[in-house]
């Protein structure tokens, strides 16, 4: 096919120096893949090895799929295209899944309004720090991530992937239960009194998933966190006593031990993950 | 042989205090080694030790003369593995291509069109160019089967852990798998574990036999067979003294173990010789 202009000699050497701009490298591009003549003067105007990367781009802007909408606005948010598509691989960021964390959201909200003491919405602020946990223990893990075995033997860290993850899930279901907490109903500041809780919980259970499974890892801080409050109802005051001051103080500390912890025992997730596979052993015991 | 690839010494492990491998010692070099076993002889349990899954084992495991337990080592091997895993998962909102992308970023390709230009190579090595960008969930099984061998080729590795690659697969695609990995085992050690015989028959240089979590055979596919000469005859029924017999297309039955006197022999297959090792009565019959 012939088209009306061709690239200049210039333009050619700059693209497989890969020195052309954007917008340009575009047109060029678009051009070679309809200009025998101008491939012509590609093939022949350098080395064998930067004239290949300029064929590969080319191939690669020809025939990769086109990354998705949420790939494609993570991009423009100035996130790397591999740590992008990364993250397209988390179960719990799926669009099913954070449909079931708004819905969940919601209900309590509605609880809160329905409730006759809603200055202190406790199912609300009992919920909102375990959805951010559910969503880091269905992250990643045996049982719950299908690549789980393939990541266990890729050279890429398994600390830096799981805390990606965790970034990803929970900041998005925090801005859905912040969201949420704008629909609380004069609770005022109290209403946020989760957020701390909820970074403990996930500190702790990643401090825990070094050893255990990512669900049980998850499970051990949420029966800790139900058991807390459940026991601080059952104390006098206005409040349970995480959302008090103290409690806060408290709660930060022990994030930052935990958040300490992680730091510490980080290799860990390098050599001694768990593991789903459960051998079929027939094997006879040796005397 | 080649210079060994991977050397394994006295290796063990337990699974909740019952042993699923005991004293497993081995050594591979260049070309294709099957791993034959029946179920649960310990054969997935060794494949995920090699490929760095677990170092929970007791012995001592070189690969490419390095030691898999040792954090910089481990990582260099990582980087030289391709791993074919006996249940691969995948994403099934990804196509074809978004998934091998995927694992090629796990694999630290992190340049996008250097990536790219892999993934359509590995996709093209398995045939599977023209379904790249169809969903996982759309593909065969056959197809998502060659979908996770072309993501363990990613690379170009030096050692490639495929633990049952044919399993699920229909004759041809059984035939095109065979083809696949005959050609990748020219230049690099293929390690592949099967329970088939006829896959090893075709297409190993060597074969261990592993079976209850110990190495009860290694050494060449005819050697294997050798195992059972003299001890295979052909009979009108089906003989009493066999440790093993089957009925042969041609409606007699061939029977495996201590012929009776006079009776002609068959020259033994594989099979066979393999079945002498497994089977709970055939150790006898191999000592007489």
């Amino acid at each position: 096919m012939s088209t009306e202009w061709h690239a200049t000699q210039d333009e050619i050497l700059r693209y497989v120096r890969q020195e052309l701009p954007f917008p340009q490298v575009w047109s060029v591009d678009a051009h070679l893949g309809s200009c025998a003549r101008c491939r012509a003067v590609l093939a022949g105007a350098t080395d064998a090895a930067p004239a290949r990367r300029g064929w590969e781009r080319l191939e690669d802007e020809l025939h990769a799929p086109q990354p998705g909408r949420v790939e494609r606005a993570l991009g423009r948010a100035g996130m790397s295209e591999h740590t992008a598509r990364l993250l397209m691989a988390t179960r719990t960021l799926s669009r099913p899944w954070l449909l079931s964390a708004a819905v969940m959201l919601l209900l309590t909200v509605l609880v809160a309004q329905a409730s006759e003491s809603s200055s202190m919405p406790l199912l609300f602020l009992a919920v909102a720090p375990l959805l951010p946990l559910l969503g880091v223990a269905f992250s990643f893990g045996p049982g719950v991530d299908p690549t789980y075995e393939l990541t266990l033997v890729a050279p890429i860290s398994t600390f830096r992937l799981l805390l990606l993850r965790t970034a990803a899930v929970t900041a998005t279901t925090t801005a859905l239960s912040l969201v949420a907490t704008v629909a609380v109903p004069g609770a005022g500041l109290v209403a946020i009194g989760w957020l701390l809780p909820s970074l403990a919980l996930i500190t702790l259970s990643l401090v825990l998933m070094s050893r255990l499974d990512s669900v049980v890892a998850a499970a051990v801080p949420a029966l800790l966190w139900v058991g807390v409050l459940v026991f601080s109802a059952a104390l006098p005051g206005d409040a349970p006593v995480p959302f008090t001051t103290i409690g806060q103080i408290v709660t930060a500390a022990a994030a930052v031990a935990a958040g300490l912890s992680l730091s510490l025992i980080r290799g860990r997730f390098e050599s001694h993950r768990p593991s789903s596979f459960t051998p079929h052993v027939t094997t006879r015991r040796l005397s | 042989m080649t210079e060994p690839t991977v050397v394994a010494t006295h290796l063990t492990l337990n699974y909740r205090k019952t042993p699923a491998l005991a004293d497993v010692s081995f050594a591979v070099g260049r070309g294709i080694v099957g791993l034959l076993g029946p179920n649960g002889a310990g054969k997935s349990t060794l494949l995920r030790i090699i490929a760095t899954a677990t170092s929970s084992y007791g012995g001592d495991l070189r690969m490419l003369g390095r030691d898999p337990r040792n954090a910089q080592d481990r990582l260099e091997i990582r980087r030289r593995l391709g791993y074919l895993p006996q249940e691969p998962g995948f994403h099934p909102r990804f196509t074809a291509f978004e998934f091998i992308d995927y694992v090629a970023i796990l694999k630290e390709m992190t340049d996008r069109v250097r990536r790219h230009a892999e993934v359509r190579r590995v996709l093209t090595a398995v045939g599977l160019a023209d379904q790249q960008g169809k969903r996982i969930k759309a593909l065969s099984g056959g197809m998502r089967q060659r979908v996770a061998l072309a993501a363990s080729l990613l690379g170009d590795p030096e050692i490639l852990i495929l633990d049952e690659p044919t399993v699920g697969l229909d004759p041809e695609q059984r035939l095109r798998f065979r083809e696949l990995i005959a050609d990748l085992g020219e230049n690099r050690t293929v390690v592949l574990s099967t329970h088939q015989t006829e896959d090893v028959a075709m297409l190993c240089q060597s074969v261990v036999v592993l079976h209850q979590g110990q190495i009860h055979f290694e050494g060449s596919s005819p050697q294997l067979a050798a195992l059972a000469d003299g001890r295979v005859w052909s009979d009108s029924v089906k003989d009493p003294r066999a440790v093993a017999a089957w009925r042969s297309a041609d409606g007699s039955y061939r029977n495996l173990g201590m012929p009776p006197d006079g009776a002609p022999t068959l020259p033994p297959t594989i099979e066979d010789g393999y079945l002498m090792l497994v089977q709970p009565t055939a150790g006898a019959a191999v000592a007489a």
